[in-house]
C-alpha cells in the first residue's frame, strides 16, 4: 500500500497499520452533554431505542462510541441538546485543558462550537467563555451549537485570532487552529477536506501568529492548548518550537488516559526543542478517530 | 415564569439579563463579565425571550434548559401527538389553565419546548425545521441502527 502520507513513514510508528486504518471510515463518537442530562439517563434512553453505546474510556462517562449509528443528528436527543456528535480526539482537546470552574477561557477559533460547549460543561456553566471566530457567517452555527447544548456562560466575538485584543488576559486559551486537516482523511470518501500542498506555507504563517497571540493573552498562571487535526510537523512541532524560542513558555504534560505518541523532536533536516516530547500525537491506528496534535503550554515560572 | 410555570425567580439570581430591541439574553453572572465588556461581542449567553408582535415568547432553548424546574403549566405528549402538532394540527386537552404557553414534554418527561393553549386545544410552538421526521420514527424498542 503506497501513497497515503508516505512522507510521514519515518515518524508514524507501525506505518503500514496506519495506512490500513485509513481505509476505514471514522467511527461515530458522541459526547453526552452533562449540562442537560446525566450520562446514565441518556444511555438508558438510547438503549431503549436500540442504539448501542460503548464507553470510550473508563475515566470519562460522557464519551461514547456509537457503532452503526449513521446519523446521530436524526435522534430526538440531538434536538434536545443531550448529545453532540464529536470526534473523540476533539473532545480530548477540551479534557486536556480541563478549565476549572469560575475561570475565564478564550476559544480562539471556536466555530462550530463543539469544544466551547464541552469547556462550558467542564466548567459547569460557570465563569466566562469567549468563543471567537473570524467569520461572522459561522457565528450562526456557533451560536446554534452553544444554545442547543444549554451553554449559559459564553459570548461570541469575531476577531482575527492572531489580532485578538490584548486588553484582557485569560486563565485558559484554546487554539484549535486552521490546518491542513490531514487527520480527517480516510480513503473511503471520494473527497476529503484535507488540503494538499498548496496553501500550506500560508497556514504555517497564520498558525505562528495565532500561537504567539494566544500565549500573550494568558494570565500569569494560565494555560494554552495548541491543537491541530494534522500530522504535518511544520504545522505542529515547528509552530510550538517557534513559541518556545520567542517566549518564556513551558510545555506541560498531557494526561488524558488515551493511547498517543509523544511529539517529535526531529523532522527532515530540522531539530525541535526536546521539550516537545511533552506534546502528543493521536494516530487513527492507535485511537480510531481523527488524527490530532496537542501541546499544553504555560508560562515558564 | 413563576406564575405560569412555577419556575422560581430565585433560580435566576446568578444570571444577568440583557435586552436588545427584539430579545432578552441570559448570561451567567461572574467576576469575568468585565472582560466581555471590553470586547465587541456579537452574541451573549442564551436567548431566553423574543418579541413576537406584541407578545413576548420564551425561546425553545430557554425552556429546554429551565423547563425541568417547572411545577405547573406542563403537558406530557406521546410521539403521535407530537407528529400531529408538527404537521400544524391541534390536540384537545383538559388543562385547568388560562390560554397561553404550555411546556411540552415527552412521556419520559424530557422537555421539548412550548405549545400554545387556546380554548382547550394545544398548537405547536416548536421549531419545525429542527425536529426531523426521522426523530419521530424512533420510538422505544424499535431498532434504528443501520446494519453494516
Amino acid at each position: 500500500m503506497t501513497g497515503l502520507f508516505e512522507t510521514y513513514s519515518e515518524i508514524i510508528p507501525e506505518f503500514s497499520l496506519f495506512q490500513e486504518r485509513l481505509q476505514r471510515p471514522i467511527p461515530t463518537h458522541l459526547r453526552i452533554n452533562r449540562l442537560l442530562i446525566e450520562p446514565a439517563s441518556l444511555v438508558h434512553l438510547l438503549e431503549n431505542k436500540g442504539v448501542q453505546l460503548i464507553r470510550s474510556s473508563q475515566r470519562y462517562d460522557t464519551l461514547y462510541l456509537a457503532p452503526g449509528l449513521a446519523s446521530p443528528g436524526n435522534l430526538l436527543e440531538y434536538f434536545l441538546g443531550y448529545i453532540h456528535p464529536q470526534a473523540l480526539t476533539s473532545a480530548i482537546a477540551s479534557i486536556a485543558l480541563t478549565p476549572r470552574e469560575n475561570s475565564c477561557l478564550l476559544d480562539m477559533c471556536a466555530a462550530p462550537g463543539g469544544k466551547s460547549a464541552h469547556c462550558a460543561q467542564i466548567m459547569n456553566n460557570t465563569g466566562l467563555i469567549v468563543s471567537n471566530d473570524l467569520y461572522t457567517n459561522r457565528h450562526i452555527s456557533l451560536g446554534h451549537t452553544l444554545s442547543r447544548l444549554g451553554v449559559l456562560n459564553a459570548v461570541v466575538t469575531g476577531y482575527q485570532a492572531q489580532e485578538f485584543p490584548l486588553k484582557q488576559r485569560f486563565d485558559y486559551v484554546l487554539a484549535d487552529v486552521p490546518c491542513s486537516c490531514e487527520g480527517k482523511f480516510r480513503k473511503t470518501r471520494d473527497t476529503s477536506s484535507y488540503r494538499e500542498n498548496k496553501g500550506r506555507e500560508k497556514l504555517s504563517v497564520l498558525q505562528k501568529k495565532i500561537i504567539l497571540r494566544g500565549f500573550d493573552l494568558l494570565q500569569e498562571n494560565g494555560q494554552m492548548l495548541y491543537a491541530t487535526c494534522t500530522y504535518n510537523p511544520e504545522e505542529n512541532e515547528s509552530i510550538v518550537d517557534l513559541l518556545l524560542k520567542e517566549r518564556d513558555a513551558e510545555l506541560l504534560p498531557i494526561d488524558v488516559g488515551f493511547d498517543f505518541e509523544p511529539g517529535i523532536t526531529e523532522w527532515k533536516d530540522k531539530k525541535y526543542d526536546k521539550r516537545l516530547k511533552n506534546a502528543v500525537r493521536f494516530y487513527p491506528h492507535r485511537l480510531d478517530s481523527v488524527g490530532f496534535f496537542m501541546a499544553r503550554i504555560g508560562r515558564r515560572r | 415564569m413563576e406564575n405560569r410555570f412555577g419556575i422560581p425567580k430565585t433560580l435566576f439570581e446568578d444570571y444577568l439579563l440583557f435586552s436588545t430591541k427584539r430579545s432578552w439574553l441570559l448570561l451567567k453572572r461572574g467576576q469575568h463579565i468585565e472582560t466581555a465588556s471590553h470586547l465587541k461581542v456579537s452574541k451573549v449567553g442564551l436567548r431566553t425571550f423574543q418579541r413576537v408582535g406584541s407578545f413576548v415568547k420564551p425561546t425553545t432553548r430557554f425552556i429546554q434548559t429551565f423547563g425541568r424546574f417547572a411545577s405547573k403549566g406542563k403537558l406530557q405528549i406521546n410521539m403521535e401527538q407530537l407528529q400531529i402538532l408538527l404537521k400544524g394540527g391541534e390536540i384537545p386537552v383538559d388543562l385547568k389553565l388560562d390560554n397561553g404557553y404550555v411546556i411540552l414534554s415527552t412521556e419520559e418527561d424530557r422537555v421539548l419546548g412550548l405549545g400554545f393553549l387556546i380554548n382547550g386545544k394545544i398548537r405547536s410552538q416548536l421549531p419545525k425545521k429542527e425536529i426531523r421526521s426521522a426523530m419521530l420514527n424512533m420510538t422505544s424498542n424499535k431498532t434504528i441502527v443501520s446494519q453494516n
